[in-house]
Protein backbone atom coordinates (compact mmCIF):
# COMPACT_ATOMS: atom_id res chain seq x y z
CA UNK A 1 0.00 0.00 0.00
CA UNK A 2 1.23 3.56 -1.08
CA UNK A 3 0.87 6.61 1.41
CA UNK A 4 -1.49 8.03 -0.78
CA UNK A 5 -4.05 5.28 -0.67
CA UNK A 6 -3.76 4.95 2.78
CA UNK A 7 -6.94 6.08 4.73
CA UNK A 8 -6.28 6.24 8.03
CA UNK A 9 -9.43 4.77 10.24
CA UNK A 10 -11.43 6.64 11.90
CA UNK A 11 -14.77 5.47 15.15
CA UNK A 12 -17.61 7.11 12.89
CA UNK A 13 -16.60 5.44 9.39
CA UNK A 14 -16.95 1.38 9.10
CA UNK A 15 -14.36 1.05 6.55
CA UNK A 16 -11.84 0.18 8.69
CA UNK A 17 -12.01 -3.71 9.79
CA UNK A 18 -9.94 -3.46 12.69
CA UNK A 19 -11.72 -0.12 14.45
CA UNK A 20 -15.02 -1.71 13.86
CA UNK A 21 -14.12 -5.36 15.72
CA UNK A 22 -11.62 -3.03 18.27
CA UNK A 23 -15.05 -1.24 19.72
CA UNK A 24 -17.09 -4.42 20.78
CA UNK A 25 -14.29 -7.01 21.83
CA UNK A 26 -13.96 -7.11 25.28
CA UNK A 27 -10.56 -5.66 26.37
CA UNK A 28 -8.20 -8.25 28.07
CA UNK A 29 -7.88 -8.03 31.91
CA UNK A 30 -4.22 -7.41 32.92
CA UNK A 31 -3.41 -8.27 36.18
CA UNK A 32 -1.08 -6.46 38.40
CA UNK A 33 0.83 -6.48 41.98
CA UNK A 34 0.15 -4.11 44.24
CA UNK A 35 3.65 -2.65 44.93
CA UNK A 36 3.03 -1.90 48.50
CA UNK A 37 1.44 -5.53 50.27
CA UNK A 38 2.19 -7.46 47.06
CA UNK A 39 -1.79 -8.76 46.02
CA UNK A 40 -2.28 -9.37 42.84
CA UNK A 41 -5.42 -6.99 41.29
CA UNK A 42 -7.16 -7.46 37.91
CA UNK A 43 -8.08 -4.68 36.55
CA UNK A 44 -9.97 -3.50 33.55
CA UNK A 45 -9.93 -0.29 31.29
CA UNK A 46 -12.15 1.84 33.31
CA UNK A 47 -11.19 0.70 36.79
CA UNK A 48 -9.76 2.96 38.73
CA UNK A 49 -5.89 2.30 39.55
CA UNK A 50 -5.86 1.03 43.35
CA UNK A 51 -5.21 -1.94 45.21
CA UNK A 52 -8.18 -3.64 46.21
CA UNK A 53 -6.57 -4.96 49.03
CA UNK A 54 -4.73 -2.12 50.69
CA UNK A 55 -6.27 0.99 48.77
CA UNK A 56 -2.52 1.32 47.80
CA UNK A 57 -2.26 3.90 44.20
CA UNK A 58 0.99 2.31 42.94
CA UNK A 59 0.88 -1.04 41.00
CA UNK A 60 3.48 -2.84 39.02
CA UNK A 61 2.71 -4.96 35.59
CA UNK A 62 4.18 -8.50 36.20
CA UNK A 63 7.11 -10.01 34.43
CA UNK A 64 7.03 -11.74 31.41
CA UNK A 65 6.58 -15.28 31.47
CA UNK A 66 9.12 -15.61 28.56
CA UNK A 67 11.88 -18.12 29.52
CA UNK A 68 15.61 -16.03 29.23
CA UNK A 69 18.68 -18.41 28.78
CA UNK A 70 21.72 -16.86 30.51
CA UNK A 71 25.90 -18.54 30.98
CA UNK A 72 26.71 -18.72 33.97
CA UNK A 73 30.07 -17.00 34.05
CA UNK B 1 84.29 -35.49 59.19
CA UNK B 2 80.51 -34.41 58.13
CA UNK B 3 80.23 -33.34 54.79
CA UNK B 4 78.51 -30.08 54.99
CA UNK B 5 78.16 -29.43 51.27
CA UNK B 6 76.10 -32.92 50.60
CA UNK B 7 73.60 -31.92 53.57
CA UNK B 8 73.97 -27.66 52.51
CA UNK B 9 72.73 -28.00 48.73
CA UNK B 10 69.44 -29.40 50.25
CA UNK B 11 68.68 -26.53 51.80
CA UNK B 12 67.43 -22.75 50.64
CA UNK B 13 69.64 -20.11 52.71
CA UNK B 14 67.21 -17.28 53.82
CA UNK B 15 69.52 -13.99 54.45
CA UNK B 16 67.67 -10.75 55.68
CA UNK B 17 67.47 -9.71 52.29
CA UNK B 18 67.84 -12.37 49.88
CA UNK B 19 67.43 -16.30 49.26
CA UNK B 20 70.31 -18.13 48.37
CA UNK B 21 71.20 -21.30 46.99
CA UNK B 22 68.21 -21.24 44.88
CA UNK B 23 68.07 -24.25 42.17
CA UNK B 24 68.02 -28.25 42.43
CA UNK B 25 71.38 -29.99 41.44
CA UNK B 26 70.42 -33.29 41.84
CA UNK B 27 71.17 -33.84 37.74
CA UNK B 28 73.38 -36.39 36.22
CA UNK B 29 76.94 -34.73 35.42
CA UNK B 30 76.53 -31.70 38.01
CA UNK B 31 78.50 -33.36 41.02
CA UNK B 32 81.38 -35.76 39.56
CA UNK B 33 81.42 -38.75 40.66
CA UNK B 34 77.88 -38.75 41.76
CA UNK B 35 74.99 -40.61 40.02
CA UNK B 36 71.87 -38.26 39.89
CA UNK B 37 70.55 -39.88 37.10
CA UNK B 38 66.52 -40.84 37.65
CA UNK B 39 66.44 -44.31 39.92
CA UNK B 40 62.98 -45.50 40.41
CA UNK B 41 64.22 -47.38 43.66
CA UNK B 42 66.48 -44.62 44.54
CA UNK B 43 63.29 -42.54 44.51
CA UNK B 44 61.03 -44.94 46.39
CA UNK B 45 63.64 -45.40 48.90
CA UNK B 46 63.88 -41.30 49.36
CA UNK B 47 60.28 -40.82 49.35
CA UNK B 48 57.64 -40.01 52.42
CA UNK B 49 54.87 -39.00 52.78
CA UNK B 50 52.77 -38.02 55.87
CA UNK B 51 49.61 -36.60 56.28
CA UNK B 52 49.42 -34.10 59.78
CA UNK B 53 45.35 -33.57 59.01
CA UNK B 54 42.19 -34.48 57.16
CA UNK B 55 38.73 -33.26 57.17
CA UNK B 56 36.02 -32.99 55.16
CA UNK B 57 36.78 -30.36 53.67
CA UNK B 58 40.49 -29.25 54.29
CA UNK B 59 44.18 -31.53 54.46
CA UNK B 60 47.40 -30.76 55.58
CA UNK B 61 50.39 -33.20 54.07
CA UNK B 62 53.83 -33.48 53.43
CA UNK B 63 55.67 -34.73 50.30
CA UNK B 64 59.27 -35.31 51.13
CA UNK B 65 61.83 -36.38 48.44
CA UNK B 66 60.51 -34.93 45.24
CA UNK B 67 61.33 -31.66 43.12
CA UNK B 68 59.71 -28.61 43.09
CA UNK B 69 58.54 -28.98 39.29
CA UNK B 70 56.70 -32.15 40.68
CA UNK B 71 55.31 -31.11 43.58
CA UNK B 72 54.39 -27.56 41.66
CA UNK B 73 52.95 -29.63 39.03
CA UNK B 74 50.07 -31.48 41.48
CA UNK B 75 49.19 -27.87 42.52
CA UNK B 76 48.86 -26.52 39.83
CA UNK B 77 46.59 -29.64 38.39
CA UNK B 78 44.42 -29.84 41.68
CA UNK B 79 43.83 -26.11 41.07
CA UNK B 80 43.24 -26.01 37.36
CA UNK B 81 42.63 -29.63 36.05
CA UNK B 82 40.51 -31.36 38.42
CA UNK B 83 36.94 -31.80 37.00
CA UNK B 84 33.88 -30.68 38.81
CA UNK B 85 30.32 -30.16 38.43
CA UNK B 86 29.23 -26.68 38.26
CA UNK B 87 25.93 -25.06 37.02
CA UNK B 88 26.89 -23.75 33.52
CA UNK B 89 22.91 -22.82 31.73
CA UNK B 90 20.40 -21.22 33.61
CA UNK B 91 16.94 -20.46 32.08
CA UNK B 92 15.56 -18.12 34.06
CA UNK B 93 11.60 -18.18 33.65
CA UNK B 94 10.56 -15.88 36.64
CA UNK B 95 12.67 -13.60 38.46
CA UNK B 96 11.08 -10.27 39.96
CA UNK B 97 14.38 -9.78 42.65
CA UNK B 98 16.27 -6.92 42.48
CA UNK B 99 19.10 -9.22 41.76
CA UNK B 100 19.59 -9.18 37.76
CA UNK B 101 19.04 -12.33 35.37
CA UNK B 102 22.88 -12.48 34.56
CA UNK B 103 24.20 -11.64 38.10
CA UNK B 104 21.73 -14.17 39.41
CA UNK B 105 22.97 -16.84 36.70
CA UNK B 106 26.74 -15.87 37.83
CA UNK B 107 26.13 -16.41 41.09
CA UNK B 108 24.59 -19.54 40.77
CA UNK B 109 27.23 -20.92 38.60
CA UNK B 110 30.00 -20.30 41.35
CA UNK B 111 28.11 -22.53 43.97
CA UNK B 112 29.93 -25.48 44.77
CA UNK B 113 28.22 -28.50 43.77
CA UNK B 114 28.62 -32.08 45.49
CA UNK B 115 28.63 -35.14 43.06
CA UNK B 116 30.56 -37.66 41.79
CA UNK B 117 32.59 -36.36 38.74
CA UNK B 118 33.37 -40.03 37.72
CA UNK B 119 29.87 -40.77 36.77
CA UNK B 120 29.57 -38.23 34.13
CA UNK B 121 31.22 -37.00 30.89
CA UNK B 122 32.14 -33.83 29.19
CA UNK B 123 29.63 -31.71 27.77
CA UNK B 124 30.69 -30.93 24.51
CA UNK B 125 30.30 -27.49 24.19
CA UNK B 126 31.64 -26.47 21.24
CA UNK B 127 29.60 -29.04 18.56
CA UNK B 128 26.28 -27.20 17.75
CA UNK B 129 24.38 -30.28 17.15
CA UNK B 130 25.62 -31.82 20.58
CA UNK B 131 22.19 -32.62 23.31
CA UNK B 132 22.91 -32.92 26.23
CA UNK B 133 21.48 -36.62 28.03
CA UNK B 134 21.75 -37.61 31.71
CA UNK B 135 25.33 -39.17 30.88
CA UNK B 136 26.37 -35.36 30.83
CA UNK B 137 23.75 -33.37 32.03
CA UNK B 138 22.57 -32.37 35.50
CA UNK B 139 19.23 -30.45 35.76
CA UNK B 140 18.49 -28.73 38.96
CA UNK B 141 15.31 -26.79 39.84
CA UNK B 142 15.10 -23.57 42.16
CA UNK B 143 11.87 -21.46 42.72
CA UNK B 144 11.27 -19.23 45.60
CA UNK B 145 8.91 -16.89 46.66
CA UNK B 146 8.26 -14.24 49.21
CA UNK B 147 5.46 -13.75 51.27
CA UNK B 148 3.83 -11.01 53.83
CA UNK B 149 4.04 -13.13 57.54
CA UNK B 150 0.68 -12.39 58.70
CA UNK B 151 1.27 -13.68 62.06
CA UNK B 152 4.51 -11.15 62.23
CA UNK B 153 4.12 -9.32 65.79
CA UNK B 154 3.01 -5.71 65.17
CA UNK B 155 6.33 -3.14 65.47
CA UNK B 156 8.68 -5.89 64.38
CA UNK B 157 11.21 -4.93 61.71
CA UNK B 158 13.37 -7.86 61.39
CA UNK B 159 12.94 -9.23 57.51
CA UNK B 160 13.10 -12.76 58.88
CA UNK B 161 10.10 -11.91 61.05
CA UNK B 162 8.24 -10.09 59.08
CA UNK B 163 7.93 -12.09 55.41
CA UNK B 164 8.63 -15.68 55.06
CA UNK B 165 11.16 -16.38 52.69
CA UNK B 166 12.63 -13.45 52.55
CA UNK B 167 16.23 -15.39 51.50
CA UNK B 168 17.09 -17.89 49.53
CA UNK B 169 19.60 -20.29 50.21
CA UNK B 170 21.50 -22.73 48.56
CA UNK B 171 19.59 -25.27 50.59
CA UNK B 172 16.14 -24.53 48.18
CA UNK B 173 18.08 -25.92 44.90
CA UNK B 174 16.64 -29.19 43.94
CA UNK B 175 18.07 -32.40 42.04
CA UNK B 176 16.03 -33.35 38.91
CA UNK B 177 17.40 -37.13 38.52
CA UNK B 178 17.24 -37.66 34.46
CA UNK B 179 17.25 -40.80 32.80
CA UNK B 180 19.31 -42.94 34.77
CA UNK B 181 20.82 -40.57 37.33
CA UNK B 182 18.59 -41.32 40.11
CA UNK B 183 20.70 -44.86 40.13
CA UNK B 184 23.56 -43.23 39.78
CA UNK B 185 23.61 -40.13 42.52
CA UNK B 186 21.53 -42.31 45.05
CA UNK B 187 22.11 -39.47 47.17
CA UNK B 188 21.14 -37.02 45.00
CA UNK B 189 23.04 -33.90 43.97
CA UNK B 190 23.23 -30.45 45.90
CA UNK B 191 25.39 -27.80 46.95
CA UNK B 192 27.84 -28.49 49.18
CA UNK B 193 27.47 -25.68 51.59
CA UNK B 194 23.12 -25.29 51.96
CA UNK B 195 23.78 -21.90 53.75
CA UNK B 196 25.16 -19.87 50.66
CA UNK B 197 22.71 -16.74 49.87
CA UNK B 198 21.48 -16.78 46.61
CA UNK B 199 19.47 -13.82 46.77
CA UNK B 200 17.05 -11.56 49.18
CA UNK B 201 13.43 -11.06 48.68
CA UNK B 202 10.39 -9.16 49.73
CA UNK B 203 6.69 -9.80 49.53
CA UNK B 204 5.48 -10.37 45.99
CA UNK B 205 9.13 -11.42 44.65
CA UNK B 206 9.99 -14.73 42.76
CA UNK B 207 12.40 -16.73 41.22
CA UNK B 208 11.94 -19.76 38.98
CA UNK B 209 14.62 -21.14 36.79
CA UNK B 210 16.29 -24.59 35.77
CA UNK B 211 20.15 -25.26 36.00
CA UNK B 212 22.01 -27.28 33.85
CA UNK B 213 25.39 -28.47 35.58
CA UNK B 214 28.10 -29.62 33.16
CA UNK B 215 31.67 -31.41 34.05
CA UNK B 216 34.86 -28.58 33.48
CA UNK B 217 38.36 -27.33 34.67
CA UNK B 218 39.15 -24.84 36.12
CA UNK B 219 41.09 -23.45 33.41
CA UNK B 220 37.89 -22.69 32.07
CA UNK B 221 36.14 -20.77 35.05
CA UNK B 222 36.84 -20.73 38.47
CA UNK B 223 33.85 -21.89 39.42
CA UNK B 224 34.55 -25.34 38.27
CA UNK B 225 38.03 -25.64 40.55
CA UNK B 226 37.56 -28.11 43.07
CA UNK B 227 39.93 -26.48 46.01
CA UNK B 228 39.68 -23.10 47.37
CA UNK B 229 43.03 -22.91 48.06
CA UNK B 230 45.89 -25.47 46.96
CA UNK B 231 49.14 -24.67 48.29
CA UNK B 232 52.64 -25.51 49.87
CA UNK B 233 55.66 -24.28 51.24
CA UNK B 234 58.98 -25.55 52.16
CA UNK B 235 59.93 -27.27 56.10
CA UNK B 236 62.05 -24.14 57.53
CA UNK B 237 65.16 -24.63 58.98
CA UNK B 238 66.41 -22.67 62.08
CA UNK B 239 70.35 -23.10 62.67
CA UNK B 240 72.07 -22.04 66.24
CA UNK B 241 75.81 -21.54 65.16
CA UNK B 242 78.45 -21.21 68.06
CA UNK B 243 78.29 -21.95 71.85
CA UNK B 244 74.67 -21.59 73.32
CA UNK B 245 72.00 -18.62 73.68
CA UNK B 246 71.55 -17.88 77.29
CA UNK B 247 69.94 -15.82 79.96
CA UNK B 248 68.02 -12.52 78.38
CA UNK B 249 69.89 -13.14 74.86
CA UNK B 250 67.69 -16.85 75.14
CA UNK B 251 64.88 -14.55 75.73
CA UNK B 252 64.84 -12.25 72.93
CA UNK B 253 66.15 -14.89 71.22
CA UNK B 254 62.82 -17.10 71.20
CA UNK B 255 60.47 -13.75 71.22
CA UNK B 256 62.15 -13.64 67.33
CA UNK B 257 60.00 -16.49 66.21
CA UNK B 258 55.84 -17.45 66.88
CA UNK B 259 55.20 -19.05 69.88
CA UNK B 260 56.72 -23.05 69.56
CA UNK B 261 59.27 -22.54 67.27
CA UNK B 262 61.86 -21.77 70.10
CA UNK B 263 62.33 -23.67 73.48
CA UNK B 264 64.53 -22.77 76.59
CA UNK B 265 65.81 -25.79 78.60
CA UNK B 266 67.01 -26.27 81.85
CA UNK B 267 70.26 -24.74 81.61
CA UNK B 268 68.65 -21.55 80.35
CA UNK B 269 69.65 -22.20 76.34
CA UNK B 270 67.29 -21.63 73.52
CA UNK B 271 67.07 -24.68 71.26
CA UNK B 272 65.04 -25.13 68.18
CA UNK B 273 61.68 -26.95 69.42
CA UNK B 274 59.57 -27.35 66.67
CA UNK B 275 60.98 -25.21 63.02
CA UNK B 276 58.06 -26.45 60.94
CA UNK B 277 55.86 -23.72 63.03
CA UNK B 278 58.17 -20.97 61.61
CA UNK B 279 56.51 -18.25 59.59
CA UNK B 280 59.88 -17.23 58.11
CA UNK B 281 59.52 -13.52 59.03
CA UNK B 282 63.25 -12.97 59.24
CA UNK B 283 63.18 -11.17 62.58
CA UNK B 284 65.68 -12.90 63.95
CA UNK B 285 68.15 -11.54 61.30
CA UNK B 286 66.97 -7.76 62.00
CA UNK B 287 69.17 -7.76 65.71
CA UNK B 288 72.61 -7.11 65.38
CA UNK B 289 73.35 -9.37 68.51
CA UNK B 290 72.26 -12.36 66.50
CA UNK B 291 74.32 -11.71 63.01
CA UNK B 292 76.48 -14.97 63.11
CA UNK B 293 74.65 -16.88 65.30
CA UNK B 294 71.83 -18.16 63.17
CA UNK B 295 71.20 -19.56 59.47
CA UNK B 296 67.58 -19.58 58.62
CA UNK B 297 67.07 -21.78 55.41
CA UNK B 298 64.24 -24.27 53.94
CA UNK B 299 64.68 -27.90 52.93
CA UNK B 300 64.47 -28.05 49.08
CA UNK B 301 62.96 -31.24 49.19
CA UNK B 302 59.89 -31.17 51.89
CA UNK B 303 56.83 -29.43 50.77
CA UNK B 304 54.37 -29.05 53.33
CA UNK B 305 50.61 -29.10 51.19
CA UNK B 306 47.58 -26.90 52.40
CA UNK B 307 44.53 -28.16 50.70
CA UNK B 308 41.05 -26.50 51.11
CA UNK B 309 38.25 -28.62 49.44
CA UNK B 310 35.05 -26.17 48.43
CA UNK B 311 33.05 -29.42 49.38
CA UNK B 312 32.61 -30.93 45.79
CA UNK B 313 35.14 -33.54 46.93
CA UNK B 314 37.44 -34.53 50.10
CA UNK B 315 40.86 -32.95 49.82
CA UNK B 316 42.80 -36.42 49.97
CA UNK B 317 40.55 -37.45 46.73
CA UNK B 318 41.76 -34.37 45.11
CA UNK B 319 45.41 -34.71 45.50
CA UNK B 320 44.85 -38.15 44.18
CA UNK B 321 42.86 -37.09 41.18
CA UNK B 322 45.86 -34.93 40.38
CA UNK B 323 48.41 -37.56 40.76
CA UNK B 324 46.41 -39.60 38.62
CA UNK B 325 45.70 -36.86 36.20
CA UNK B 326 49.64 -35.64 35.38
CA UNK B 327 49.85 -39.30 34.91
CA UNK B 328 47.29 -39.58 32.44
CA UNK B 329 48.86 -36.78 30.98
CA UNK B 330 51.82 -38.26 30.09
CA UNK B 331 50.33 -41.52 28.93
CA UNK B 332 48.07 -39.58 25.80
CA UNK B 333 51.66 -38.02 24.86
CA UNK B 334 52.77 -41.96 25.22
CA UNK B 335 50.41 -42.97 22.93
CA UNK B 336 51.79 -40.86 19.83
CA UNK B 337 54.02 -42.41 17.53
CA UNK B 338 57.07 -39.80 17.05
CA UNK B 339 59.54 -42.09 15.08
CA UNK B 340 57.58 -42.13 11.05
CA UNK C 1 11.88 -24.68 27.50
CA UNK C 2 15.00 -25.65 26.51
CA UNK C 3 16.01 -29.18 25.56
CA UNK C 4 16.02 -31.04 28.69
CA UNK C 5 18.56 -34.00 29.43
CA UNK C 6 17.10 -36.40 27.73
CA UNK C 7 16.44 -39.39 29.45
CA UNK C 8 15.08 -41.40 26.43
CA UNK C 9 17.63 -41.13 23.86
CA UNK C 10 20.44 -41.75 26.89
CA UNK C 11 18.89 -44.85 27.42
CA UNK C 12 17.95 -46.05 23.98
CA UNK C 13 21.66 -45.88 23.24
CA UNK C 14 23.07 -46.67 26.25
CA UNK C 15 23.82 -50.16 25.05
CA UNK C 16 25.09 -49.79 21.37
CA UNK C 17 27.22 -47.41 21.10
CA UNK C 18 29.23 -47.43 24.22
CA UNK C 19 30.62 -51.11 23.19
CA UNK C 20 32.09 -49.10 20.18
CA UNK C 21 34.06 -46.47 22.48
CA UNK C 22 37.52 -46.48 23.32
CA UNK C 23 39.10 -47.55 26.81
CA UNK C 24 39.90 -44.14 27.35
CA UNK C 25 36.02 -42.80 27.68
CA UNK C 26 35.35 -45.57 29.43
CA UNK C 27 37.34 -44.70 32.25
CA UNK C 28 36.79 -41.51 34.67
CA UNK C 29 36.02 -38.14 32.50
CA UNK C 30 39.22 -36.63 34.99
CA UNK C 31 41.42 -38.27 32.88
CA UNK C 32 40.47 -35.90 29.85
CA UNK C 33 41.44 -32.26 29.93
CA UNK C 34 40.38 -31.40 26.45
CA UNK C 35 36.96 -30.22 26.07
CA UNK C 36 35.87 -32.94 23.02
CA UNK C 37 37.47 -35.77 24.83
CA UNK C 38 38.93 -36.76 22.25
CA UNK C 39 42.82 -36.53 21.64
CA UNK C 40 43.78 -33.90 19.15
CA UNK C 41 45.88 -36.17 16.41
CA UNK C 42 48.49 -32.77 16.61
CA UNK C 43 48.78 -32.79 20.29
CA UNK C 44 52.74 -33.77 20.08
CA UNK C 45 54.99 -32.73 16.77
CA UNK C 46 58.08 -32.50 15.70
CA UNK C 47 59.18 -28.96 14.88
CA UNK C 48 61.46 -28.45 12.16
CA UNK C 49 65.25 -28.26 12.45
CA UNK C 50 66.01 -31.12 14.38
CA UNK C 51 69.20 -33.11 13.98
CA UNK C 52 69.60 -35.45 11.12
CA UNK C 53 70.63 -38.32 13.32
CA UNK C 54 67.84 -37.50 15.56
CA UNK C 55 69.74 -36.64 19.00
CA UNK C 56 68.36 -32.98 18.85
CA UNK C 57 65.28 -31.99 18.45
CA UNK C 58 62.32 -29.49 19.43
CA UNK C 59 58.71 -30.73 20.13
CA UNK C 60 55.97 -28.66 20.62
CA UNK C 61 53.19 -29.86 22.67
CA UNK C 62 49.63 -28.70 22.43
CA UNK C 63 46.96 -27.43 25.22
CA UNK C 64 49.96 -28.18 27.82
CA UNK C 65 51.50 -25.48 30.01
CA UNK C 66 54.23 -25.11 33.03
CA UNK C 67 52.29 -28.14 34.65
CA UNK C 68 53.37 -30.63 31.77
CA UNK C 69 56.71 -28.53 30.81
CA UNK C 70 58.44 -28.19 34.08
CA UNK C 71 57.91 -31.80 35.58
CA UNK C 72 58.75 -33.40 31.92
CA UNK C 73 61.78 -31.26 31.38
CA UNK C 74 63.39 -32.28 35.22
CA UNK C 75 62.66 -36.09 34.45
CA UNK C 76 63.92 -35.56 31.03
CA UNK C 77 67.17 -33.97 32.84
CA UNK C 78 67.52 -36.63 34.73
CA UNK C 79 68.32 -38.91 32.21
CA UNK C 80 72.38 -39.37 31.72
CA UNK C 81 72.09 -39.32 28.50
CA UNK C 82 70.56 -35.98 27.51
CA UNK C 83 73.00 -33.20 27.35
CA UNK C 84 70.11 -30.71 27.51
CA UNK C 85 66.63 -30.11 28.15
CA UNK C 86 64.14 -27.02 28.48
CA UNK C 87 61.07 -25.66 27.75
CA UNK C 88 59.56 -22.71 26.80
CA UNK C 89 55.60 -21.51 26.23
CA UNK C 90 56.66 -19.11 23.63
CA UNK C 91 53.42 -16.64 23.62
CA UNK C 92 51.08 -16.74 26.41
CA UNK C 93 48.18 -16.42 24.74
CA UNK C 94 48.79 -19.79 22.48
CA UNK C 95 48.22 -23.07 24.57
CA UNK C 96 51.45 -24.75 23.74
CA UNK C 97 54.93 -25.67 25.10
CA UNK C 98 58.00 -26.33 23.41
CA UNK C 99 60.43 -28.45 24.16
CA UNK C 100 64.20 -29.19 23.35
CA UNK C 101 66.03 -32.41 24.11
CA UNK C 102 69.39 -32.31 22.96
CA UNK C 103 71.27 -35.76 23.84
CA UNK C 104 75.15 -36.71 24.17
CA UNK C 105 74.59 -38.88 21.16
CA UNK C 106 73.37 -42.31 22.64
CA UNK C 107 70.00 -42.13 22.15
CA UNK C 108 67.63 -40.16 20.09
CA UNK C 109 65.98 -37.15 21.44
CA UNK C 110 62.30 -39.10 20.68
CA UNK C 111 63.60 -41.56 23.24
CA UNK C 112 64.90 -39.35 25.49
CA UNK C 113 61.28 -38.30 25.73
CA UNK C 114 59.86 -41.64 25.74
CA UNK C 115 61.83 -42.19 29.09
CA UNK C 116 60.92 -38.83 30.38
CA UNK C 117 57.47 -40.05 30.08
CA UNK C 118 57.78 -43.83 31.57
CA UNK C 119 59.48 -42.28 34.13
CA UNK C 120 57.24 -39.66 35.30
CA UNK C 121 54.48 -42.31 35.37
CA UNK C 122 56.60 -44.31 37.70
CA UNK C 123 56.76 -41.76 39.86
CA UNK C 124 53.18 -40.66 39.74
CA UNK C 125 52.15 -44.21 40.40
CA UNK C 126 54.57 -44.70 43.38
CA UNK C 127 53.32 -41.78 45.01
CA UNK C 128 49.50 -42.22 44.82
CA UNK C 129 50.00 -45.70 46.11
CA UNK C 130 52.08 -43.97 49.03
CA UNK C 131 49.33 -41.79 49.78
CA UNK C 132 46.76 -43.98 49.61
CA UNK C 133 48.76 -46.12 52.21
CA UNK C 134 49.39 -42.86 54.45
CA UNK C 135 45.11 -42.30 54.20
CA UNK C 136 43.99 -45.47 54.73
CA UNK C 137 46.65 -46.39 57.63
CA UNK C 138 44.32 -43.42 59.27
CA UNK C 139 47.60 -41.91 61.38
CA UNK C 140 46.50 -38.35 61.43
CA UNK C 141 44.19 -35.98 62.86
CA UNK C 142 40.43 -35.62 62.03
CA UNK C 143 40.38 -32.34 63.14
CA UNK C 144 41.83 -28.71 62.05
CA UNK C 145 44.55 -27.31 64.18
Amino acid sequence: MNRESFVPPTSQTSSGAAAAGRAFQPVQAITYLCASCAAPNTLNRSDPVRCKECGHRVLYKQRTRRMVQFEAR
Amino acid sequence: MVDYSKIRRNVVGIEHDRVTNVSSTDFPGYYPGEDHSWNLDKFKENFRSHISYLTDLSCSFDLIGVDSSIANAFRRIMIAEVPTLAVEYVYIENNTSIIQDEVLAHRLGLIPLKANPDYLRWFKKDDPDFEPTDYDTVVLHLSAKCTTNSNAPPGSTDPKVLYNGANVYASVIQFEPQGRQSEWFPDGIAPANPDVLIAKLRPGQEIDLTMHCILGIGQDHAKFSPVATASYRLLPTIEIIGPPLTGELAQKFKSCFPKGVVGINSKGEAYVKDARKDTVSREVLRHPEFEGRVKLGRLRDHFIFNVESTGAMTPDEIFIKSVQLLKKKCQILRKFDLRT
Amino acid sequence: MPSAANENEAAGSSDVPQAKEEVVDEEMAGGEFEFDGEIDPNKIQILPGASEDGTAASFRILKEDHTMGNALRYMIMKNPDVEFCGYSIPHPSEAAVNLRIQTYGDITAIQALEKGLDDLMDLCDHIESEFRKEVEAGDYSTVEP
